[in-house]
């Protein structure tokens, strides 16, 4: 399966809609919202079609300026179990990007 | 605490956009596995296409890249990716990798129309071996015979050694890199002007500037991390005013707040008008002026780079070729000195009204785009890249970029910087720095240079002469060689010029196919090009061997093997090294050079090359002890191949020609410790102005300002006209025809057309077209239409809306495609000084199929 995540830039007043647009994309999960209008989601998908399907509809849904790429993993074995240490995310220093 | 595989990747992928977008993620508790434990291993490396030159982190796990991620920590992208190289992780494992060589045979030997059979590595050696020989002493082809086309995908440690292997081992210039259909227009300009290639700006510029004017370069597709810098820019800060000069609107026209759409080939009236603007209204920064520029006035007859007996350069006077006597006809490069009142009136014929009448730009729109260059208070940054680099007044219209720029003085500082981007992750890094053009020798020196080549014979230790004085065959002249029986042995790597190279049904796939060559092509994939050779060789690709590349802003950048190539797949660099054992010197060299080098009687050009006590200095256990931070017991397949560090070797031979020449490149071992430097480096310090002084080292206190490439320390400001374009739409053929790129596939598409999702989201090339223009010819939108020039016709759909909106008169259609090969179309005539061939216009019809 193919795991990602990306930003997408929001125009301020759009993000209610943009929210309701990604609630109908498969596997396309909202993390977080800053106030200036960024937003962090992961897409899942089963095999590289659908992922390609679904970065269109991101793209093309209304209120989206632009969505910048981050993240990409491909994994043959999903559910197989990891054990991890847990930490919290440190705050980042630089707000620009 | 466990959590499944999919659980764990998507909390890294939340905490990396998280990082990259400056956010927290309120109340989610982020996980991280114990070192090693969820089996990737995580690297720095650089990105595999353009010439931005992003950083991003490589996930490996089992022997194979899984993951990619923009690094944050790398200050070109700051953690951004586009979509290309989102799906970077794909790159190398598309289902037709080439896995042997494949050579054409026909009853168990080589027949050039016989069918592809795999061959061993040994027996490909053979052949080639066999066939450059062959070449070197035939009296209609000799060493120049023995022809190379290369690459500015190359890493710099593949260039060097082709370019060794080439100029030093077979004694042959004819060595060039696919540079020269994207960049050599920007290296002529660069030399022409300042003496010295490159920017001297960086990206850093951006958040410096108060305007931008992009002239030939759609940004948003085909370098969108650096657009993003520009769009924050523009975005956060609120006087920033962003111009856009294109012969057609593309993405990049909606950030802009103004959109200048000029007829083709006019940009060189509107450079002009700017500057006779600036001189009118009073504007030149004349202090600047006074003592950092000279002015020159250029030879102007200096044809279009076809053929010699093409009507257009039978009338040229300055185009260098062959004339009735013999002798050159003059030289495009030359020029005279004039004064700055010349050169006000050369230009006072630039009128607007003129102007607008050659460019079709609005009156208003041209004059706030002059006022913007000439306000003292606006710092404005320009970047372009095909749109003036492929363009038969290619060299002319970078000289005069700098004319606008040298005007005003604004160059050399944040924000004021005329800045020539790049197409390839090492256009600069390994065909520009490392000189691998026909022409060149590493740090910008010149084989037609006796000093030059003196420096680099006694570099390379070897005897006086060894290098040839005569230019060899560039790009453009290297096809025609070929159709001309003049080229034996071809040799091409990491390139397609079969799909990227123009006129391929006129020249390049007869010469190709011509008996009397033997044409090898380097390459991953089966492309066009590798199924039009004779022989394939299958390679290792990007993190598949120890890499370095230099970007656009003169940062160089390293990454470690992370993989081994899939089947019998090796590096350029082993097959360039490997291939040098099959040479004895006396061999390939003549007998009175080797005379000169008795020691060297019996060896090998390996032995003379590579195992020289220079590149072969560091021992293997060095690749361990070197990237002892990264990870433990670290070896690359050269390395191991050869028994010693090859790359270092070969990086700290090369170094040596730069040093104290402005062109000094770190220590080898630093950069695999950082997100790469911007040369020059001096005591470790990178540089970011270059000619400024508290930002160049070379700068003495005081100086304030030198263009030190040049002996006088001052640049050149140049007159030169408008002229037409070489082919313009006709009664026959009556539209424009403008090739290039679009956002998803990079050049020919070798790599991003076996990512699935990039294949997808745009399969097929389309024409783009006006809508009218549709009309008139009975056309609809996806209509399959015959798109046909003077030299071939090809199939496609058309679109008359998306992305690309065309002027009436113009069509655009780009070149990823092996399907529907636009270059079939395109005229293979050039630029005369820079050799580098204009894609963007040409004459072409358009009827429903």
């Amino acid at each position: 399966m193919n795991i990602s995540s990306a930003i997408i830039h929001v125009l301020p007043g759009n993000v209610a809609i943009v929210r309701s647009g990604l609630a109908m994309v498969p596997g396309v999960e909202v993390h977080g919202i800053s106030p200036e209008g960024k937003m962090i989601v992961t897409i899942e998908t089963a095999d590289e079609g659908s992922n390609a399907d679904t970065y269109q509809r991101i793209g093309q849904l209304d209120g989206v300026m632009s969505a910048a790429m981050v993240y990409h993993q491909t994994e043959s074995e999903p559910e197989m179990e990891v054990s991890v240490e847990v930490r919290r995310q440190p705050v980042p220093q630089n707000k620009e990007i | 605490m466990k959590l499944t595989r999919r659980e764990f990747i998507k909390t890294n992928a939340i905490a990396a956009a998280a990082t990259t977008a400056g956010m927290s993620i309120p109340g989610v508790a982020l996980a991280a596995a114990p070192e090693g434990q969820d089996g990737v291993r995580w690297d720095k490396g650089v990105c595999r296409y353009c010439g931005t030159g992003c950083g991003v982190l490589v996930g490996v796990k089992d022997g194979r890249v899984v993951a990619t991620q923009g690094d944050p920590d790398a200050p070109v992208n700051k953690g951004l990716n586009c979509v290309k190289g989102y799906f970077l992780s794909k790159i190398q494992y598309g289902k037709d990798r080439l896995m042997r060589p494949l050579l054409r045979m026909k009853d168990g030997k080589f027949d050039k129309n016989g069918e592809f059979a795999p061959i061993s590595w040994d027996a490909a050696f053979d052949i080639m071996a066999q066939k450059v020989k062959a070449t070197i002493k035939n009296p209609d082809q000799g060493p120049f015979g023995v022809s190379m086309f290369g690459s500015g995908q190359w890493t710099v440690w593949e260039g060097y050694a082709a370019n060794k292997l080439m100029k030093a081992g077979f004694r042959s210039n004819s060595i060039d890199p696919n540079a020269r259909h994207c960049m050599a227009s920007a290296v002529f300009g660069f030399i022409r002007t300042f003496g010295a290639d490159e920017p001297m700006g960086v990206y850093d510029d951006i958040e410096h500037a108060d305007a931008f004017v992009l002239w030939g370069a759609n940004m948003a597709e085909m370098h969108p991390i650096l657009w993003s810098r520009v769009t924050n820019r523009r975005l956060t800060a609120t006087h920033v005013k962003v111009n856009v000069l294109s012969t057609f609107t593309h993405r990049s026209c909606e950030l802009a707040d103004a959109e200048l759409i000029f007829n083709p080939q006019s940009d060189l009236a509107i450079l002009n008008y700017i500057c006779n603007y600036i001189i009118q209204s009073g504007k030149v920064n004349k202090d600047f002026v006074a003592k950092h520029v000279n002015f020159h006035k250029g030879v102007t007859d200096i044809g279009y780079g076809l053929r010699p007996n093409h009507p257009l350069e039978q009338v040229a006077g300055n185009n260098g070729y062959p004339g009735a006597d013999g002798k050159p006809k003059g030289n495009p490069m030359n020029s005279s000195p004039i004064t700055f009142d010349e050169f006000a009136r050369f230009v006072s014929e630039y009128t607007l009204d003129k102007t607008h009448e050659i460019s079709g730009v609005p009156k208003d729109k041209l004059e706030a785009l002059a006022k913007t260059y000439a306000d003292p208070k606006t710092k404005v940054t320009s970047f372009w890249t095909m749109g003036f680099n492929q363009h038969t007044r290619g060299t002319w219209v970078n000289n005069m970029i700098y004319n606008v720029h040298l005007l005003v003085g604004k160059i050399s500082e944040p924000g004021n910087s005329p800045f020539s981007l790049t197409g390839q992750p090492s256009a600069c890094g390994t065909a520009r720095e490392v000189g691998t053009f026909a022409h060149r020798l590493p740090a910008d020196m010149l084989v037609a240079n006796p000093q030059h080549r003196e420096f680099a014979e006694k570099t390379w230790k070897l005897p006086a002469g060894t290098i040839s004085e005569r230019i060899g065959y560039h790009a453009v002249l290297q096809s025609r060689m070929l159709k001309d029986g003049k080229i034996g042995f071809y040799w091409t790597s990491t390139t397609n010029n079969m799909q990227a190279g123009p006129n391929v049904n006129g020249e390049i796939y007869p010469g190709w196919r011509n008996p009397k060559a033997f044409v090898v092509v380097s390459d991953v994939y089966p492309t066009v090009s590798a199924l039009s050779a004779d022989l394939i060789l299958p390679c290792a690709m990007w993190m598949e061997k120890e890499g370095a590349f230099g970007n656009a802003e003169r940062r160089g950048q390293f990454w470690r093997q992370q993989v081994k190539a899939p089947g019998e797949g090796k590096s350029d660099l082993w097959q360039y090294m490997e291939f040098s054992k099959r040479f004895k010197v006396e061999e390939v060299w003549p007998a009175d050079l080797l005379a000169k080098a008795p020691e060297y009687k019996g060896k090998t050009l390996y032995d003379v090359l590579d195992a020289n006590g220079q590149c072969d200095m560091y021992p293997k256990s060095e690749c361990a002890r070197v990237n002892a931070h990264a990870w433990a017991n670290y070896t690359n397949d050269e390395s191991d191949a050869f028994g010693y560090y090859v790359q270092k070797g070969l990086f700290e031979e090369y170094r040596r020609f730069g040093l104290g020449k402005g062109k000094d490149l770190g220590e080898f071992d630093t950069y695999h410790k950082v997100r790469g430097l911007r040369w020059p480096v001096v005591n470790g310090k990178e540089t970011l102005w270059r000619y400024r002084e508290g930002y160049d080292p070379y700068i003495k206190a005081g100086e304030t300002l030198k263009f030190y490439g040049k002996p006088d320390g001052k640049a050149v400001i140049f007159a030169l006209p408008y002229q037409p374009a070489a082919e313009m739409p006709d009664k026959d053929y009556d539209l424009w025809l403008c090739t290039g790129r679009v956002l998803e596939h990079w050049h020919s598409g070798s790599m991003t057309r076996r990512v699935p999702e990039l294949y997808k989201s745009f399969p097929d090339a389309v024409v783009w077209m006006h809508p009218k223009d549709a009309e008139k010819r009975g056309i609809k939108r996806n209509d399959v239409v015959k798109v046909s020039t003077r030299r071939g016709e090809i199939e496609l759909r058309v679109d008359t809306k998306g992305r690309n909106k065309m002027p009436e008169g113009m069509v655009f259609i780009p070149f990823f495609d092996e399907h529907r090969l636009v270059n079939k179309l395109t005229l293979d005539a050039t630029c005369p000084i820079s050799k580098e061939t204009d894609f963007k216009k040409c004459a072409a019809k358009v009827v429903k199929a």
